[in-house]
């Protein structure tokens, strides 16, 4: 205790009622990759960019595309070893909730929790805030959800979102594509067009991500599945 | 860093706040009252394509028999399951923890978690409670390297065997599979050899009764057979003992009732504001 | 002496046909003298969601407020009701936490299922150990002649009426045979649309 006295937080109002490094925190979200989210009407998907700087590169190994617990699932865009720790806790905050009350998490609940986390590293001392804003998917109540976290701690629910480099592009393109009653199998390929907008080089199976939650719960599709919905878009 | 911004997450670990009070009581001549014991008879063995697990149904408090058809198969993870002897609530809450953690570890890792990481989760959990944590385990499943069974002691030491045998019935039930268990069995024999050695449990043994619950874990599926063979099959009532209406005697005047309203209502979604 | 006998106290649960019923005595005492009769034993946690707590009244009444206190800050949280289910498994690990000193109580959680309206009835030792029957539940001093009373009495599918007789008299029979309960008895036969609460004329010895 004593000694955080002394160990300020880094993230104090500016004159103008700022806290800037939220703001630079946003920054480093729009500067990652992108990612994509779009609620269908019987499931929901998250897709992401994960494109390799060194053909060297070991893809499969390391993955974005991360699930939670059997229903709900995560995505990010901004910094990989701060997501790695948000989902660590995530797992585990939806563990803790299953031991208490016997009955999986609400995904609601679940992004509340996970955007407690970030906040109070908004407010704590030694410390910096996230550099990711997350894309959380679920499935309960019968009905898919999609949230965003971002780095301050405030979360959104969309029907459909784009994080990270070029967003505003994938929401303008989003706004046009998106409409209710897209099925699934649709949503996915609207998240692979949308990455597409943006995309610099050869999009294939190995440089892209996808995970979709319906009412079986969550899964990460493997690249040959991948590669089957970008065979159907080209 | 947790609590003092987020103090949702309770704190973790057992509570130690009633133990003064409580030894005050048992100085002053009120011991701690026994909790519920499982008595139990709990058996595991390995056959030609995995694991059978196998229990009684039968949970006591002292000489009443308070779960007439209680689970004592409790789920670890998808290929591994784990029977419980000894005081009921801890079986119950040791598994579902450990559980709990293998879940993590198979998300963390994304393999299928070996058998013998489980039991070294269990055993140096319940070595750091010297015993205070009254679970006897017979924890068995199938992973990469084939079927492992274990059976594990309440103070933390395990043994790794093909054939094994828990609780207070574990004498009539290893009697059974001493005479009777050879290295690779097929499945209808092992499950006639793991119910056998169960009946003779909740026949011989006056801690294990009613019903016989098996598990079987293959490589690829797993069969959770709940009440596999009801031993004890109750009769038929003859008469019928209801009372009549008005029976009883109330006062009438306090009498309350209370309405509840029952409102079904369906949520329209509305056009939500996307432009933030 | 066991401390779970110090207070006195018999209380019984069962399902019925689409309802559920939750009874109990009104005696609060300290060893052999009466103190009250008129004590609070089952609490009501929701519409369709009772909780009993036969034991140390001292700890039925600081196990109440604690179980209030965690539903409510569900309640509030989850902006839903709690399930029954959901109810007993918040029970069974408050009481597991306090594992090596223990709240002298031993729970029983009626109600009906939300959506469903499922019964559901539920009982607990001390330390946390939930059992889930298809019938009934018991609880308390008088625990081994309730066990007795509802083996014989119960039976599945009673209407309302007639689970308010058979746990009425179930109640009545088994704490006549016990010293340190009775005193009066209260009744909570919970249905779909209404709860009903009937205090029963009891042998007062």
């Amino acid at each position: 205790m004593a000694t955080e006295r002394y160990s300020f937080s880094l993230t104090t109002f500016s004159p103008s009622g700022k806290l800037v490094q939220i703001e630079y925190a946003l920054a480093a979200v729009a500067a990652g990759a992108p990612s994509v989210g779009i609620k269908a009407s019987n499931g929901v998907v998250i897709a992401t960019e994960n494109k390799h700087k060194s053909i060297l590169y070991d893809e499969h190994s390391v993955h974005k595309v991360e699930m939670i617990t059997k229903h709900i699932g995560m995505v990010y865009s901004g910094m990989g070893p701060d997501y790695r720790l948000l989902v660590k806790q995530a797992r585990k905050m939806a563990q803790q909730y299953f031991i208490v009350y016997k009955e999986p998490i609400p995904t609601i609940q679940l992004v509340q929790r996970v955007a407690a986390v970030m906040q109070e590293y908004t407010q704590s001392g030694g410390v910096r805030p996230f550099g990711v804003s997350l894309l959380i998917c679920g499935w309960d109540n019968d009905r898919p959800y999609l949230f965003q976290c971002d780095p301050s701690g405030a979360y959104f629910a969309w029907k459909s979102t784009a994080m990270g480099k070029n967003f505003i592009n994938g929401k303008t393109f989003l706004e046009k594509r998106y409409n209710e009653e897209l099925e699934l199998d649709d949503a996915v390929h609207t998240a692979i067009l949308t990455l597409k907008e943006s995309f610099e080089g050869q999009m294939s199976a190995d440089n892209i991500e996808v995970g979709i939650c319906d009412s079986n719960g969550f899964k990460r599709l493997d690249p040959s599945h991948v590669k089957d919905y970008l065979a159907n878009i080209s | 860093m947790s609590s003092a911004l987020c103090p949702e997450i309770p704190t973790p670990g057992f509570s130690f706040e009633n133990c003064k009070r409580n030894a005050t009581l048992a100085a002053k001549g009120f011991p701690t009252p026994k909790a519920t014991k499982t008595g139990t008879t709990i058996v595991g063995i390995i056959y030609k394509d995995g694991v059978i697990l196998g229990a009684d149904t039968r949970a006591t408090e002292d000489t009443t028999v308070s779960d007439k058809n209680c689970q004592k198969i409790h789920y670890l993870a998808p290929n591994m399951y784990c029977c419980g002897a000894g005081t009921a609530a801890d079986t119950e809450m040791t598994t579902q923890m450990i559980s709990s953690q293998l879940e993590l570890h198979r998300l963390y890792t994304g393999r299928v978690v070996p058998v013998c990481t489980a039991n070294q989760m269990l055993k140096q959990y319940l070595f750091r409670y010297q015993g205070h944590i009254g679970a006897a385990l017979v924890l068995g499943g199938v992973d990469s390297s084939g079927p492992h069974l274990f059976s594990i002691y309440p103070h933390g030491s395990t043994d790794k065997l093909p054939y094994t045998t828990m609780g207070s019935g574990s004498l009539a039930a290893m009697a059974v599979f001493e005479s009777r268990w050879v290295p690779n069995m097929d499945e209808e024999a092992g499950k006639k050899l793991v119910r056998d050695a169960i009946a003779a449990g909740i026949f011989n043994d006056l801690g294990s009764g009613s019903n016989v619950d098996l598990c079987v874990i293959r490589k690829d599926k797993v069969d959770y057979l709940r009440t596999y063979d009801e031993a004890n099959k109750k009769g038929i009532r003859q008469a019928s003992y209801k009372y009549p209406k008005g029976t009883t005697a109330i006062f009438p005047n306090k009498t309350q009732e209370y309405k509840i309203e029952v409102t079904e209502e369906t949520v329209t979604p509305y056009t939500m504001d996307t432009s933030s | 002496m066991s401390i779970l006998s110090y207070n006195g106290g018999a209380m019984v649960a069962m399902k019925g046909d689409q309802c559920v019923a939750i009874a109990t005595d009104k005696r609060f005492g300290i060893q052999a003298q009466t103190i009250s009769l008129d004590f609070k034993k089952v609490f009501d946690m929701g519409p369709h969601l009772f909780v009993g707590l036969p034991g140390l009244a001292t700890d039925t009444q600081t196990v109440m407020e604690k179980l209030r206190f965690r539903k409510n800050l569900y309640e509030l949280k989850e902006n839903r009701k709690m399930s029954p289910k959901v109810f007993s498994s918040m029970v069974s690990n408050m009481l597991y936490e306090k594992r090596f000193g223990p709240f002298f109580v031993e729970p029983i959680i009626a109600g009906l299922e939300p959506k469903t309206f499922e019964p559901y009835v539920c009982n607990m030792d001390l330390i946390g150990c939930p059992n889930e029957p298809e019938d009934f539940v018991v609880g308390g001093t008088a625990s081994a002649q309730l066990y007795g009373m509802c083996e014989a009495l119960w039976v599945p599918k009673l209407k309302p009426d007639e689970l308010f007789e058979t746990i009425s008299q179930a109640l009545i029979n088994a704490f006549d045979r016990d010293a340190i309960s009775g005193w009066g008895a209260t009744v909570y036969i919970i249905e779909k649309d209404k709860v009903t609460v009937r205090e029963l004329k009891t042998r007062m010895d």
